[in-house]
């Protein structure tokens, strides 16, 4: 992984951190010569557009009008936009070099006190550069792949951030720690774009989500709430907790008790925040921490290295640290006042984007638990799959769809055939060339909504298709949606006469389960090339009982043959939306 | 590196140049992390910092004067400048190895301390 520093200050400090830390993702990075910013983004040294770029640049020297606010002389406000419109304009044109660009957003050293008690009124310092921030932010919120970091965050968390010895020695005005933590902002970010953000906070119960031992003390004499600073503690606590869940990442539990003890704390406990329904999935038993883990993230369909492992006893988070060493067990604070804010200021959940599917994702995990309880009561996988009613919508990529699917093709991990990660901008671009199709699927059924689930994209060449996206949700796995979406495909694929698809399979650490599937699939396998094959002469049938709906813009496309689905291979059939 | 022998100077369970030493060794560490593998300074008196044989170039030097400079002011109490004389030239001595900046830091702390400074 590349980055480029550009900045109007010496960066080397913060390239030698980066390049020295050894952590994921590790870094190779180069330095544009300082000063020069606008050469820098307008004719980048690299041509490689994987590159990320950070661009951390001071106030006063990329809009020289607020220079004169630092000399206390009279502002030009609209000279002073003015200028900051066209790097922000130099930014949005730089955006085709790089895969992401970062942009630091600008501060100001704590003994600029400008004009003291004047500093946030009329042209006061502070309250220009709350509005240069405020406008660069604005400039930049469509951008798609430029994201504007918090700077000021970062020098609140280290005292002393500027040092004028620094200034005056190497034209870098902040110490040396500031720099390191802009390096784990910065992996941080470039992690998040990656799609490697966590998805799974297992957390401990006992003096982790409450106060005291609930099999001891019963769930009354729990400390939790209250007038008691420490109970206080434990409601922030599971604040911060349900704060995540409503950015999309799940909650369970491995705690050792009594499980009916346990989840009556849960259901009872008049200032509990999060109850049973908050939680996807539990292990409370007497097991071991890291089996129930284990287990825990396999119910749940996801990758060890999703999740992140909380509980106060040292002896558990090395027992799992050392068991499971792809789950992320942080280091735990004893004190109980802090565990609030050690969780809130965790960078590995930070994501790029916030979809409607992430603030519900809980919800359907819940759902997910009915369907498991209709599964142990019917005889058959197959009935239970029929008594699901699935219905499966199928879209073209668009504007309404890209950031989700974006979201997707970059966080699936199991279920995908290639993992191929893109931005925004460069799946727009790839689906845009003749002989390309990108769909996206729609998975919903008796039991709730799961959202845009599924990416399926072709590319043709003569009379072959050959699959190049083949990504599906882990929420939604082993439900025949797998069937349906290469059914569709190859339906679409005989409706242009083509004589075959086939599908490269690249494997990764992460992606046997869609091997599995493919092998299953009834495509024939060549083991030399790692490739299936189909040959549309024969007809790929669509899974018995699951409803295929196609949107409006897709009806219109002619070979989109929906009449020749036969009742027997589609009972359901097909019906537009 | 073989530690140069260091004679205790105040008996309040150990020395002023030891207790210097161990903040000066605070820093290598706060540095080392910035420095790659083979490039990291051995927390030893008898370590070369800059000059002939040292490892840090003149940004590393900055860096650690500007990261020791803080530690000594927690230290102490009070500010010390470790720039006052030219640290970057050949003929100052007092950044060519461990042991020499510990007792060039005694030395400024003992004029601090008889008002000279």
């Amino acid at each position: 992984m590349k980055l480029q520093l550009i900045s109007d200050f010496n960066l080397e400090t913060l390239q030698r951190y980066l390049v020295n830390d050894a952590s994921s993702p590790k870094l190779s990075v180069t330095s544009a010569p300082f000063g020069q910013v606008f050469p820098a983004l307008l004719q980048p040294a690299t041509t490689d557009h994987s590159d990320f770029a950070l661009v951390w640049t001071s106030p006063e020297k990329i809009v020289p009008a607020f220079a004169a606010a630092l000399d206390q002389t009279a502002v030009d406000e609209n000279r002073m936009m003015s200028e900051l419109r066209q790097f922000a304009d130099v930014l949005l044109h730089a955006k085709q070099h790089f895969r992401s660009i970062f942009v630091v957003s600008w501060t100001l050293p704590p003994h600029q006190r400008g004009n003291g008690i004047l500093s946030l009124k009329g042209q006061g310092i502070r309250k220009l550069l709350l509005k240069m921030n405020l406008a660069l932010a604005e400039e930049l919120e469509n951008s798609g792949s430029i994201y504007l970091l918090d700077g000021q965050r970062w020098m609140e968390s280290i005292g002393n951030s500027y040092s004028p010895k620094m200034w005056y020695l190497t034209k870098a005005p902040f110490q040396a720690e500031v720099f390191r933590r802009a390096g784990a902002e910065v992996k941080a970010a470039i992690s998040a774009v990656l799609g490697e953000s966590k998805k799974l906070v297992v957390v401990d119960l006992d003096n982790t989500l409450w106060g005291g031992v609930v099999g001891d003390v019963g769930w009354g004499g729990l400390r939790l709430g209250g007038h008691d600073y420490r109970g206080e503690a434990f409601v922030d606590f599971q604040r911060a907790l349900k704060s995540l869940q409503n950015r999309g990442i799940l909650l369970a539990i491995a705690s050792r008790n009594e499980e009916s003890v346990a989840l009556e704390a849960l259901a009872k406990h008049p200032e509990m925040l999060l109850r049973p329904s908050d939680f996807a999935a539990w292990r409370i038993n007497w097991n071991d921490k890291a089996a129930n883990i284990a287990e825990l993230v396999a119910e749940l369909n996801l990758g060890l290295q999703s999740v992140v492992f909380i509980d106060d006893n040292p002896v558990e988070r090395a027992r799992v640290r050392e068991a499971l060493p792809e789950v992320f067990v942080p280091e735990w604070p004893e004190d109980k006042t802090l565990y609030a804010s050690s969780l809130l200021e965790m960078s590995c959940f930070d994501s790029p984007y916030v979809t409607g599917e992430d603030a519900s994702r809980h919800h359907m995990y819940a759902a997910e638990k009915e369907r498991e309880q209709l599964r142990r009561i019917v005889s058959s996988a197959d009935e239970w799959l029929l008594s699901l009613e699935t219905e499966v919508t199928v879209e073209e990529l668009n504007d309404t769809n890209r950031v989700r699917a974006v979201q997707l093709l970059n966080k699936t991990n199991q279920m995908n055939l290639s993992t191929r990660r893109l931005t925004e901008l460069e799946l727009q671009a790839w689906q845009q060339q003749n002989q390309r199709k990108l769909w996206v699927f729609r998975v919903k059924d008796k039991f709730g909504d799961s959202g845009l689930t599924g990416i399926l994209s072709l590319e043709i060449e003569s009379n072959t298709a050959r699959i190049v996206d083949f990504v599906l949700s882990c929420r939604v796995m082993g439900r025949k949606v797998e069937q349906a979406m290469v059914a569709f495909a190859a339906q679409y694929c005989s409706g242009l006469r083509l004589r075959e698809m086939h599908a490269d399979y690249l494997p990764t650490e992460k992606n046997k389960p869609c091997f599995g599937f493919w092998m299953s699939s009834g495509f024939s396998y060549d083991e030399k090339e790692n490739r299936f094959t189909w040959l549309l002469d024969q007809v790929y049938g669509f899974p018995r009982g699951i409803q295929i709906d196609i949107s409006d813009g897709l009806k219109s496309d002619t070979v989109y043959p929906n009449e020749t689905v036969s009742s027997s291979t589609n009972p359901a059939g097909h019906r537009g939306i | 590196m073989a530690d140069l022998p260091i004679k205790p100077t105040s008996t309040n369970g150990g020395s002023k140049l030891t207790d210097v030493l161990n903040v000066i060794y605070e820093s290598i560490s706060d540095l080392n992390v910035q420095l790659p593998a083979e490039r990291r300074i051995d927390k030893s008196p008898a370590s070369v910092l800059f000059g002939e044989g040292g490892t840090l170039d003149s940004l590393g030097l900055s860096n650690f004067i500007v990261i020791t400079e803080q530690k000594l002011q927690e230290f102490f109490g009070f500010s010390v400048d470790l720039t006052d004389d030219d640290p970057f030239s050949p003929t100052t001595g007092h950044f060519r190895t461990v042991h020499s900046l510990a007792s060039y830091v005694c030395e400024l702390a003992e004029k601090r301390s008889a008002g000279a400074l």
